[in-house]
Order: C-alpha cells, then sequence, then structure tokens
C-alpha cells in the first residue's frame, strides 16, 4: 500500500514532508496494533515529523495489552514510511495523516511483542520456499443502525442479499464512500459487494505483499469504522454479530509464484507442487491457527455448519465451505484462499502464522489428499477419518490447546506474544464462561 | 524308490552324514536335493517363497508337476509332509516345509514312481532343514530378508494378512494394511550412462514420494524401479497417487534428461499387494503407448483403457468398471434428487448437441452446460477429452447393456 501521492512509490522523508506542507496536514497519527489487534496511535504535530522519522517517539508500552513488560514502558515508534497517507477527511477542520509504525525497545531493537515485527520476521524465515509470494484479505463486515441511545444495534434498515443493488439502501453508499477513502489513502481495492446477511458487506484488496495485507485490513477497519459512524451507521467486524445472521469472515489467500518446472509441464488445472505443499501445511496447522484467526469467543459461533462457513480441514477447487480453496490457475500461479479467519483477527499475527503453516508444508513436502468436491458439511465420521479431516476446535478455549501443541505455530508468534496473548485469551474464554447469558435465562429459567 | 520300510537309525544317520558333507564342501540346494533323490530313487523339486525353482533333480524324464503351489495352498502351518495328489494319471507326491529359523523358505517336494511311503518323510524333513540353512544363507542379511519378503508379497505368497505380518515382523518390517504401487521407468537412457541415471531416478523418485507416505518398498522390475507406498487411509493413497505424477517435475528441476514414464495403481490390501503392482504397470504400458511426454499416470484415470488392454473382460469386470465411473454421478442423483445420469446419457445419445439435450430433457439448454459442468466435477471427467469422453460412453453402454439392481 504505497501513497498515491507520490504515485504508487514508496514515499522518502522528503517527499513525506513535502506532501504535509501541500496538503496543510496538520497532525500525523503514528498507528500500530496491540497484540488483540486492536489498533492504537499516537497523535504528534506535523511539525514533530523529524523526530517521528528518527524514531524519537515514544509510548507507554505498560498501557497495552501484551506489552505489559515494567522494564520495557517506553517503546519507540519506528515509522514505516511507505505507509504514509492522508486521511480524505478532516478531524476539526484540519486534516490527518497517518504512518504505521513498529515498535522498538528504548535501545531501538525490534520488540519482541510488536504485531507488525512479527510478521516481517515470519516473511524472513519463509523467504527460502515462499520468496515473491503475494496475499490479500476479502473482509465481510456490517453495517448496522444506531440505537436511539447512539449504541450500536444489530439492526439494518438494508433488506439486501447477495451481490444487490438497492437505491434505498444507506449501506450501499457507505461502502462505496469506503471504497472511496481506501483508495484515496492508496488502497488498491479489486472489488466490493453487498453478502449475503442483510446489511453485511464485503471488500476484496488487490493482492500485494503479506505485510501490506495486513496493514490493508487494519486500514480497512479503521476507515469502515470512521466512514460509517460520519453517516449515524455502525461497521462491526465481529464473527457472528447475531446467530439470526451470517458471520463475517476475513478470506486470506496467497498466490505462490509458479516455478520453472512446474510451467513446462503442468496444464492450467494442475497446480504447482509448492502450492499444493502449502495446502498440506495449511491443513496440517489449522486447528492451531484457529487460536489467532479466530481469536474471541464470539469467533465460533461463526464456525458452524451454516452459511458456507468451513468447519474441517478440508480443501477443494469449488466448494464454498472448505477451509482452503483453490480456484483454477491463474495468471500463471495458483492462489490459495484460506476462509476461517475473520475480522476479529490481528492480520499480522494471522498472516505471520499462516506465512509459517505454508512454508512449513513445502519444507516438509505436506501433501493435502484429494480436493473434495461438494459440500464440506456432508462428510459424515468414517469419511472423515478415511481423509484425514479434523474438525476446527468449536470454542476459543479448545483452540488455544490446540495453539499450545503446535510448535510451528507457536514459533511464528515468539515466545512474548504467544504467551501474551495465549494469557489474554484464556482470561477472556473464563470471563465468557462464568458470565451467565441471555439464551440460558430463556431455556432455563422458567424450567427449573 | 521309496520302499515301505521305515528307515533305520542307522540309516537315517548316514544319510544325514551324506548331508552334512554335501554342505561342509559347499554344496548348495541342489546338491541336496540330488542327495535326496539318489536315496528315493524320486523327482525332488525345491521351490523357493516365490516359487521360483532352486532345484529339480532325479526327475529323469519324467513329468513332474511345474510346483507344488496348489497343492500346499491352504496347508496346516506345522512341520507335516503334506501330500501332492495330481489328478488322472499324473505324478502323487509329498511336500514339506523350508525353514530359515520361523521364516518359511520355500517347499521340497518329491515325486517318486509309485506312492510315498510315510517311512521315509524323516529323510526328506532333514533335507529340507539343510536346504533352509542353505538358503537362509543366501538371503544374507536384513536388507535382503526385507528384499526377499516384497518379492514373496508380489508373488502372492501370504493368503493369510496375519501370516504376512508375522513375517514381516519378523524382517523388521511394520506392514501397513494397504499399500499403492507405483511403476517407474526412464526412457531412452544410453547404456554409458545407465546405470548411474537409474540410481538417479530411484533417489528422486523415492524422495518425492516419502512426501506422500512412510516406509517405502523398492523392487526392481524390467528396466525401472516399483515402489510399493503404505496406504493405509483413503488419503494417504491419494497423497501417494499425487507425490507420483510429481516423479517427472521433480526430475525435470534436477536435469534429469531422460523421459519418465510410470504408473500408480489402486489402494490395495497387503496381501494383495500384487494387484497394485500389476495395475502400477499395466498404467506405465498404457501411459508409454498413449501419452507423449513424461507422465506418471494413475490406473483410475485411464478409464477403460486397462478393460481394453486386457482384451476379454468378464461381464463381472465390465460391470465393475461401469459402477466405479458411475458410481459417483448415480449417488449424487439419488441424494440430491438431480438427472445427472439421464442427461450424461441424453447428451450423449444426441451427438453431445446441448440444444438438442435441453429439449429432450425439457429444460433450458443453460441448464444443461450446468449439470454438465456438475457431471465432470463430480465424476473427475473431463467432458472435452476424447478420453474422457471414450470411458464415460463405455461405461454408459455397459450399464445400458447389462442393467443390474441399483
Amino acid at each position: 500500500m504505497h501513497s498515491i501521492l507520490t504515485n504508487g512509490k514508496p514515499p522518502n522523508k522528503r517527499e513525506i514532508l513535502r506532501l504535509v506542507k501541500e496538503r496543510d496536514v496538520r497532525y500525523i497519527r503514528m498507528a500500530f496494533v496491540d497484540i488483540l489487534g486492536i489498533s492504537k496511535n499516537v497523535m504528534i504535530p506535523a511539525t514533530e515529523l523529524e523526530r517521528a522519522f528518527a524514531g524519537k517517539v515514544t509510548f507507554d508500552g505498560g498501557s497495552i495489552d501484551g506489552f505489559v513488560r515494567g522494564e520495557e514502558a517506553d517503546m519507540m515508534l519506528l515509522p514505516d514510511l511507505s505507509t504514509f497517507a492522508v486521511y480524505p477527511w478532516t478531524a476539526g477542520g484540519h486534516q490527518e495523516a497517518r504512518l504505521i509504525c513498529d515498535i522498538a525497545t528504548p535501545d531501538g531493537e525490534p520488540f519482541e511483542g510488536c504485531p507488525r515485527t512479527t510478521l516481517q520476521r515470519a516473511i524472513d524465515d519463509a523467504s527460502d520456499v515462499l520468496s515473491g509470494v503475494t496475499s490479500g484479505f476479502e473482509v465481510e463486515f456490517y453495517l448496522f443502525e444506531l440505537g436511539p441511545d447512539g449504541a450500536p444495534t444489530t439492526s439494518s434498515a438494508d433488506c439486501g442479499s447477495y451481490f444487490d443493488i438497492n437505491e434505498s439502501d444507506r449501506g450501499e453508499n457507505v461502502r462505496m464512500e469506503i471504497v472511496s477513502a481506501l483508495e484515496a489513502m492508496g488502497l488498491a481495492v479489486a472489488s466490493a459487494h453487498h453478502e449475503h446477511g442483510a446489511g453485511q458487506h464485503e471488500i476484496d484488496i488487490k493482492e500485494t505483499g503479506p505485510l501490506g495485507a495486513a496493514d490493508a485490513l487494519v486500514t480497512i477497519r479503521t476507515v469502515a469504522k470512521h466512514v460509517a459512524a460520519r453517516h449515524g451507521l455502525h461497521a462491526t467486524f465481529m464473527p457472528k454479530p447475531s446467530e439470526a445472521l451470517a458471520g463475517s469472515g476475513a478470506h486470506v489467500y496467497f498466490t505462490l509464484p509458479k516455478g520453472a518446472a512446474e510451467s513446462a509441464s503442468q496444464s492450467d488445472d494442475e497446480l504447482a507442487e509448492d502450492t499444493l505443499f502449502a495446502i498440506g501445511g495449511l491443513l496440517e496447522h489449522a486447528p492451531a491457527f484457529t487460536a489467532i484467526c479466530n481469536p474471541t469467543v464470539n469467533s465460533y459461533k461463526r464456525l458452524v455448519a451454516a452459511w458456507d462457513a468451513p468447519i474441517y480441514t478440508v480443501w477443494s477447487r469449488r466448494s464454498a465451505n472448505s477451509l482452503v480453496r483453490v480456484p483454477s490457475s491463474e495468471n500463471g500461479g495458483s492462489r490459495i484462499e484460506m476462509r476461517s479467519a475473520d475480522g476479529a483477527c490481528n492480520p499480522y499475527l494471522a498472516m505471520a502464522v499462516l506465512l509459517a503453516s505454508l512454508a512449513h508444508g513445502v519444507r516438509t513436502h505436506a501433501l493435502p489428499g484429494d480436493p473434495l468436491t461438494g459440500s464440506t458439511y456432508d462428510l459424515n465420521e468414517r469419511e472423515r477419518e478415511r481423509r484425514r479431516i479434523r474438525t476446527l476446535p468449536k470454542s476459543l478455549r479448545q483452540a488455544l490447546v490446540e495453539l499450545e501443541k503446535d510448535l510451528v505455530v507457536r514459533g511464528a508468534l515468539g515466545d512474548h506474544i504467544y504467551h501474551a496473548f495465549r494469557d489474554a485469551k484464556f482470561a477472556e474464554y473464563e470471563s465468557y464462561r462464568r458470565a451467565v447469558h441471555p439464551w440460558e435465562r430463556t431455556a432455563y429459567l422458567r424450567i427449573y | 524308490m521309496i520302499e515301505s520300510a521305515v528307515m533305520s537309525a542307522d540309516e537315517l544317520i548316514e544319510f544325514a552324514e551324506g548331508l552334512a558333507r554335501i554342505a561342509g564342501t559347499g554344496g548348495g540346494p541342489k546338491a541336496l536335493a540330488a542327495h535326496l533323490a539318489a536315496l528315493l530313487e524320486a523327482a525332488v523339486l525345491v521351490e523357493d517363497a516365490e516359487w521360483r525353482h532352486v532345484a529339480l533333480t532325479g526327475a529323469g524324464g519324467r513329468a513332474v508337476p511345474p510346483s507344488c503351489r496348489d497343492a500346499v495352498a491352504g496347508a496346516p502351518k506345522d512341520e507335516r509332509p503334506v501330500r501332492i495328489e495330481t489328478p488322472g494319471s499324473g505324478p502323487s507326491g509329498v511336500a514339506v516345509r523350508i525353514r530359515g529359523g520361523d521364516a518359511p523358505m520355500g517347499w521340497l517336494s518329491v515325486f517318486p514312481a509309485s506312492a510315498p511311503a510315510d517311512g521315509r518323510v524323516g529323510a526328506l524333513r532333514l533335507t529340507a532343514a539343510a536346504i533352509g540353512v542353505e538358503l537362509s544363507r543366501d538371503a544374507g542379511g536384513g536388507k535382503n530378508r526385507r528384499k526377499s519378503f516384497w518379492d514373496r508379497l508380489i508373488a502372492r505368497a501370504y493368503d493369510d494378512p496375519i501370516e504376512a505380518k508375522d513375517d514381516a515382523s519378523a524382517r523388521g518390517i511394520a506392514l501397513a494394511s494397504h499399500y499403492v504401487g507405483v511403476a517407474i521407468e526412464a526412457e531412452g537412457l544410453e547404456e554409458s550412462v545407465a546405470t548411474v541415471k537409474m540410481g538417479d531416478l530411484r533417489r528422486i523418485a523415492l524422495e518425492t514420494l516419502r512426501s506422500g507416505s512412510g516406509d517405502i518398498a523398492v523392487l526392481e522390475r524390467g528396466g525401472g524401479f516399483v515402489f510399493l507406498c503404505p496406504a493405509p487411509l483413503e488419503v494417504d493413497a491419494a497423497n501417494v497417487r499425487t507425490a507420483a505424477t510429481l516423479i517427472p517435475r521433480a526430475a525435470a528441476k534436477t536435469h534429469f534428461g531422460a523421459k519418465i514414464v510410470g504408473g500408480i495403481g489402486r489402494a490395495a490390501e497387503a496381501v494383495a499387494a500384487h494387484r497394485t503392482v500389476d495395475e502400477a504397470r499395466e498404467s506405465m504400458f498404457i501411459a508409454r503407448r498413449l501419452f507423449g511426454g513424461s507422465r506418471v499416470i494413475p490406473y483410475d484415470d485411464l478409464g477403460v483403457y486397462p478393460l481394453l488392454l486386457r482384451g476379454g473382460a468378464t461381464s463381472a469386470e465390465l460391470g465393475t468398471f461401469s459402477d466405479r465411473i458411475l458410481a459417483p454421478l448415480r449417488a449424487y442423483d439419488e441424494k440430491h434428487q438431480t438427472e445427472l445420469v439421464r442427461t450424461l446419457r441424453l447428451y450423449f445419445e444426441v451427438g453431445q448437441n446441448v440444444k438438442t439435450a435441453a429439449a429432450e430433457l425439457s429444460v433450458h439448454r443453460h441448464t444443461v452446460f450446468y449439470r454438465l459442468r456438475q457431471i465432470a466435477e463430480i465424476s473427475g471427467h473431463d467432458l472435452d477429452s476424447a478420453h474422457d469422453q471414450l470411458t464415460l460412453r463405455t461405461a454408459m453402454a455397459i450399464d445400458a447393456l447389462n442393467p443390474h439392481e441399483r
């Protein structure tokens, strides 16, 4: 994601200073995410940019989830200049821009708790077998009405479904505005459309490097919420806002470059061997990376046998509810679509564990079995056993247990992030477990 | 000639000393068999565990059965001799097992001119024991013992899975429940580099196949190799197939420099491993004849060609073939109340004219296109491929000629 203000090239410091001056940018948001994937930022006046370039903007790491480490409280923000973008709106009449940052320790060393740095390390680690891999997201979200008290509801005036055009649907216009804002910020949108649920939409980004794709998802979440709020709506990437509605996923896709040996000997419908091995890697590590790609207790209410959500470690060429889908080859490579992730994930960590799984598959020549035809929901236990198909975790707790057992996925996270994530998520699950939910009152209050 | 009289202890000792002398002076199974033939004035046949002739002596122009294999099939596992009764006027005889330690090494059969007498069985058993020692010595260390197991398995030496598993275990092999055979050959190798290239081919194929399964048996057959890959589950068989089809690409990456052709059998139980090996070699033969370039083709993808190659398939074989091809479509029709099989039949009947087929089916032609895409996906056959069309058309024709209860 490079600024359209610099013709798609990564801007350097001088160009950023020029743009800030030209566009009268008053404030810069130094953006980063915490371990749970929540967007954070430190705002600085544009006059402080030189200091920011020098990595002298710091923040109190102790107050951020997962960053807690008494002796490393003051963390440094190292901006990635290629992420510079001017927001297509003003705040209080002032123009804002943003820079996505990596986090460093006070002595300038990469912080092992920084999700973005973790992804960069995963990219480096996988470069021996995945050099040139491109990736992207297809992210779904709902645009809901706000209640009289201004709090988000789960209702939408929209009653459209897949690809509908409805002039009276406010959501259509809001989605268009979101796309327009994203493009203005230099994000390459491939397509956008109405999704299955009333008020549900999808935005697909063009493939780019894994780091750019993760940056893009963070940007989409921020921009969608901002634009929706300006229209009196609430954009939510919550995986399953209501049991009556289709869940929202964030499909992640990868394209491995096709090697010369493959090009010479395979037809369009044959997959390159590294692609096959990569699929094998995804299926092998899926139960473990589910905790990262589906990180909330709510995520598991989406991963049920309905609305084409994946529930088994299955791949196919066409089936809409498989975990991994690999449509026919195009443009000299095969696109691997991993369908279980949701928009609540930390995109940097999700991308890191997925890359590690892909790379491990290629290194170990993990084969994925035959692709499934038809619906995965039709598979009975015996068929699953014959194909050695596993069920994806059905709860956050189960997913955390699977994560604990998989050293490849844990290795991609690093010890710091693994332990911080695990502790936070076990606490989240425990809090959920102790809560008494409305369903329970409806089901039990009268009869017991 | 075998006499009815029981050999005395002295005679037996003398005979045993003769065996020891022969063995001690380097005489092998043939010399030991000849010693017995001289005593009994009978034809003596020694077969190893793969039913290969180790020795045939003393026949003197008389007709001797080529093997005692059929006669001893299902014989008790103990040391009792097995009578060989040949139908008609053929010779009758007696056979005893040859063992090397606990491992079965073959059979020793004796065919005297008249009915054998139990009184000389002691001499047979002593000879069998001496030959067992020789054959064990020939089999050498663990590697040879393992190799000879796989040879035996392919030679259908085991009827009983437990016997096969026990024997495998005795030779340090963990026998899987099912195997997939992969046959590979390199074509057009110059003689001067053939030995080195064959070594390369073996290594490349093994490395590629290892991505699909665990312990793989390698057998040299003809000018190439047969690999027996364990496939206890359906997914393992699928992975072996996929891995095997990748062998030419793996070879190309290493600049192997020769065309590789091969075939892949279907998964078979361990005791029926010969079947998957036969299918693999058959697939390789068909691949060489029909398809250019370096390819390793699964038997399942060859459709009707194996039937044509054999020429003269039985009605049951034809029915099995037709069922195998059409079963996925029938299952889908039954489950989803669709008409894929009927659509396919009509599509062929009207000369693949979608418009006419649509009219016959009273549906829009887009529906026919949709169904044809479904048929291709579910059956795994490409309707634009002449080979796949032949397979589907043949399956439909067999089905029309031999409708069976469903």
